[in-house]
């Protein structure tokens, strides 16, 4: 995580305080406030698209239904500014929730045509609707009133920079929470969020909920900046020009929501005047090309690979000295920017310029500085809370798990008892991998029963059962690669964490308490896997073995009592696995259940009291490891007749 | 009644159209799992493009050949630029942009040479309407009709009997194996662009002389044939025509019965239902993510 220094933001905000003395002229500082308005918007963009990582086309509506909110409000109802900025922030909140329902089962290309139809559908609307928002003429509004005075042009401004002010500090707070890891959980692997117990459909419409918040808020500051709002501004072209910001800047990122913002409103200016254009396409030329010269030769890159943006900004310098006027190309300049950046510039210019700068340190001094915390946080117990309840933990009862015609399970019942380890073996395809997406909820059974604690948990979500006591690892690492071990563990704590969005947004005691608590707690978890030291590594830098061992730790997070392990020794050395046995006896120690699936008949041996044989998705044996293994079936579904 | 029957006839013309630029969606996310969200804009060149070489004296039905080759070239283009340095990253987020952008850049373009506005396109056909009942067509309806199931009948009929036909089929079943089979994978994805587009060209041909022709035409026919690609299913060839037919004829209802200016609503909504309901589409089968 980025720590921005504090001065640095409080110079900004003098620096922004200051300017209406600074500025010769009314127009600057009108440009200054679109800017900041613009800002709001794309921290609400960048909780979509930075952190749950999902394309929207629709901020561009949300942006108009905050700002008709505004509207209608004055021209139905006569209710001014202090009002219209709560109505915005709830309507169009609500529209966000509307907008994520069908968020609940499409992705990717789905969901950006899903949001780009809910944008048109808006515009179409605020068109159509003439009786309440007086159609295609559109809505005047007069400057905000403040008591029995109308703010005059710098008032205003000074209202968007401390609601600008304002936003940067809960947006900052929302994303250093819970909800915040929660959204980047769901970015890097949705089924493995789901089955840390955070619900992806809820955080889902969470963020696009949030998003429209920050949307709304700035719609209906636009709408009294301009004083006067038409259907035809929330377009298309505004929400590519929202999003062509956010990646220019940088997502995750606030200076990067501040930068591309201040680029998508001065750039329509610079295409005005050509001569600045032509100036400023030549300086950045430039610029790339000495950028690409210097990484080349430093060996950070090569030639090949910076050659298409070298010509390509060359090109658009070429071009703007053959043009004489480049408002008409306006949009074309906007679709090589995207390209460009989309290929070239993925992290932003805030993520590309921390990336050079720490490559460069990283020539400096080869000592390099890894900063970890070696807290030393103590020993602490494997679960929370000790294991309770009736003998027989797991019942599975003819379960049928059916693939079209294909029967990947067929009729499958063993029960399992508390605070045992319970193996499951088979060849490949055997079934092994599916009984575990049965039993954590990824897979719905196509008939049968499954009871944990004695209670149903057939058909259930797979988060509601991963916080009923099952957590599990992946037979393929998934992990959320993005974020820190550390964050990682975080995330499968976040059933602990009590705190809702009014204890993230003003740090009420509470959330601080359960932050550093369950920080401490994740350290522990951390430091019994033997991974205390990379707490604030990514996780997807870390080797496959230790990726492994981290599973296991976020698994433990939740205080579960089973917990499902998917081939844990698969890829590991000799010495890790003997390290993975003592693990899972301190589990098994611990009183959590353990359902073993692997393909090493020693681990099997030594960690299980109990072994379950799968071939063709039926129990072909089951019993104590050495009794099974002398099975002749056993032999046979292994051997070959 | 004979409304009806006339608002269906005229439904159907639009919704061949929807159904052809729906199909090639289809043929690239068969092959790649990645869309062009510039199909919109792939049919506006077509039809502009189409419209020049028209004005240049050449008869219609040479026309289409041109534009179609023209389409071909487009699509090979918007493969190489916009979805093939995505793949290779494997960034869902790199191709979604980068053909938006470049439908972005199309239009532009378009904008700057054809002008801003509308441009008809004479009819090659006769005007005089055929009627049966009270209801009429107009003979290019007709052609309407005829060419997009005419197209489409031979791209599967390609697909099935020539074997870099069979070649796009197996790289849509499984592109990894097809891979490890000796098909150059990577071409057949640049072949279903440029198929996808050369329908698309097509399509615009066929349709502009019905309506008229300009820079903007793409955006919403691109948006309304995903509408229809989504509630056909994107795997059924079948579906986009039947998805094409029920919104189409949808539309000119809701222009008579409501207000033209909500005509492009049922389409939207119908999208925004079917994938809450039925992400799959209506004709298209589900799938099981595996873990």
């Amino acid at each position: 995580m980025r720590t921005q220094p504090w001065w640095g933001s409080l110079g900004l905000l003098l620096l922004l305080c200051g300017l209406p003395w600074l500025l010769p002229n009314d127009y600057y500082l009108h440009l200054a406030e679109t800017i900041l308005i613009y800002t709001v918007l794309l921290y609400g963009l960048d909780i979509v698209v930075g952190y749950t990582g999902q394309v929207s086309l629709g901020h561009a509506g949300l942006f108009g239904v905050g700002a008709y909110v505004a509207g209608v409000l004055s021209i139905k109802l006569g209710l001014g500014f202090w009002l219209a900025i709560p109505a915005a922030l709830l309507i169009t909140a609500l529209f966000g929730g509307l907008l994520a329902l069908p968020a609940l089962r499409v992705v990717g290309p789905y969901l950006a045509m899903v949001t780009l139809a809910f944008g048109t559908i808006l515009q179409i609307l605020i068109n159509e609707m003439d009786f309440l928002t007086d159609g295609p003429l559109g809505i005047k509004l007069a400057k905000p009133w403040l008591g029995h005075h109308p703010l005059t042009v710098s008032e205003y401004y000074a209202t968007v920079v401390a609601i600008f002010a304002l936003a940067t500090v809960l947006m900052n707070r929302l994303v250093r929470s819970h909800w915040g890891r929660a959204f980047e959980a769901l970015r890097d692997s949705p089924i493995a969020t789901d089955c840390m117990g955070v619900s992806v459909y809820r955080y889902k419409v969470l963020a696009f909920v949030l998003s429209a918040g920050f949307a709304g808020v700035s719609g209906c500051l636009y709408a009294y900046s301009e004083q006067y709002i038409s259907p035809n501004t929330y377009n298309f072209e505004l929400t590519i020009l929202f999003l062509l910001a956010i990646i220019m800047g940088g997502r995750k990122s606030r200076l990067g929501a501040l930068l591309g913002s201040t680029i998508i409103v001065l750039l329509p200016k610079l295409l005005d005047d050509i001569q600045s254009f032509r100036l400023t396409a030549v300086i950045l030329a430039l610029m790339v090309l000495l950028g690409s010269a210097l990484s080349v030769h430093r060996g950070l890159t090569t030639v090949r690979r910076v050659l298409v943006p070298v010509v390509g900004t060359a090109a658009i310098a070429l071009v703007s000295f053959k043009l004489d006027a480049m408002t008409d190309w306006r949009l074309s300049i906007f679709g090589v920017m995207i390209l460009l950046v989309v290929y070239y510039l993925q992290d932003g210019i805030v993520g590309f310029s921390l990336h050079w700068v720490a490559k460069l340190r990283r020539d400096h001094d080869h000592v390099g500085h890894a900063a970890f915390h070696s807290v030393d946080v103590g020993q602490a117990p494997i679960t929370a809370h000790a294991s309770r309840g009736p003998e027989s933990l797991l019942e599975v009862a003819d379960v049928v798990m059916a693939f079209g015609g294909l029967k990947a399970l067929n009729a499958v019942s063993y029960t399992m008892s508390r605070g045992s380890v319970l193996g499951l073996i088979g060849p490949n395809g055997s079934g092994k991998s599916t009984m575990m997406n049965v039993l954590t909820g990824l897979y719905k059974p196509t008939a049968g029963h499954i009871a944990f604690k004695g209670l149903s948990i057939t058909g259930k979500e797979p988060s509601a059962i991963a916080r009923s006591g099952i957590a599990r690892t992946f037979q393929n690492v998934q992990l959320f690669g993005e974020m820190t071990v550390l964050d990682n563990v975080l995330v499968g704590l976040h059933h602990r964490f009590n705190s809702g969005l009014v204890g993230i947004c003003l740090r009420l005691p509470a959330f601080k308490r359960d932050e550093d608590a369950l920080r401490t707690r994740g350290q522990q978890l951390l430091q019994m896997v033997g991974l205390h030291a990379h707490a604030d590594e990514l996780a997807r830098n870390l080797p496959y073995g230790k990726q492994r061992l981290l599973e296991i730790a976020r698994a433990l997070a939740l205080d579960p009592e089973l917990l499902l392990l998917d081939e844990p020794a698969a890829g590991l050395t000799a010495a890790d696995i003997t390290e993975l046995l003592a693990l899972i006896e301190a589990i098994r120690a611990a009183g959590v259940s353990v359902v073993l699936i692997e393909h090493h008949m020693d681990v099997i041996q030594a960690a299980c009291d109990h072994v379950i044989v799968f071939d063709f998705g039926e129990i072909i044996a089951a019993g104590v490891p050495a009794a099974v293994q002398a099975n002749p079936k056993v032999i046979e579904a292994y051997l070959g007749a | 009644m004979d409304i009806l029957l006339q608002l269906v006839i005229s439904g159907a013309i639009v919704g061949m159209i929807y159904a052809v630029i729906a199909f090639g969606y289809q043929l690239t996310f068969a092959t790649s799992g990645t869309l062009n969200f510039g199909q919109g804009e792939a049919l506006m060149l077509g039809a502009l493009v189409g419209l020049s070489v028209f004005n240049a004296g050449i008869s219609y039905w040479w026309v289409l050949p041109i534009a179609c080759v023209f389409g071909a070239i487009q699509g090979f283009f918007v493969e190489w630029v916009g979805v093939r340095p995505a793949m290779k990253i494997k960034s869902e987020f790199g191709w979604i942009m980068s053909t938006i952008a470049l439908a972005i850049i199309f239009k532009n373009v378009a904008e700057n040479i054809w002008g801003r506005d509308d441009l008809s396109f004479p009819s090659p056909l006769s005007d005089t309407p055929i009627t049966f009942g009270d209801a009429y067509i107009e003979p290019m309806g007709l052609a309407v009709i005829g060419g997009a199931l005419l197209i489409m009948l031979a791209v599967e009929a390609f697909n099935r009997f020539t074997i870099l036909g069979k070649a796009v089929v197996a790289t849509a079943n499984d592109r990894d194996a097809a891979g490890l089979m000796g098909i150059n994978t990577r071409w057949v994805i640049a072949f279903s662009y440029a198929l996808s587009s050369l329908t698309a060209a097509f399509a615009g041909v066929l349709i502009a002389p019905l309506t008229l022709t300009g820079a903007r035409m793409g955006a919403s026919l691109g948006l309304k044939a995903f509408a229809v690609a989504i509630i056909g299913g994107l795997s059924s060839g079948f579906g986009a025509v039947v998805g094409g037919l029920i919104l189409g004829i949808a539309e000119t209802m809701t222009g008579f019965y409501i207000s033209s200016g909500y005509k492009d609503v049922p389409g939207l909504v119908l999208l925004l239902l079917v994938l809450i309901l039925r992400p799959a589409g209506l004709l298209g089968k589900s799938t099981i993510k595996k873990v």
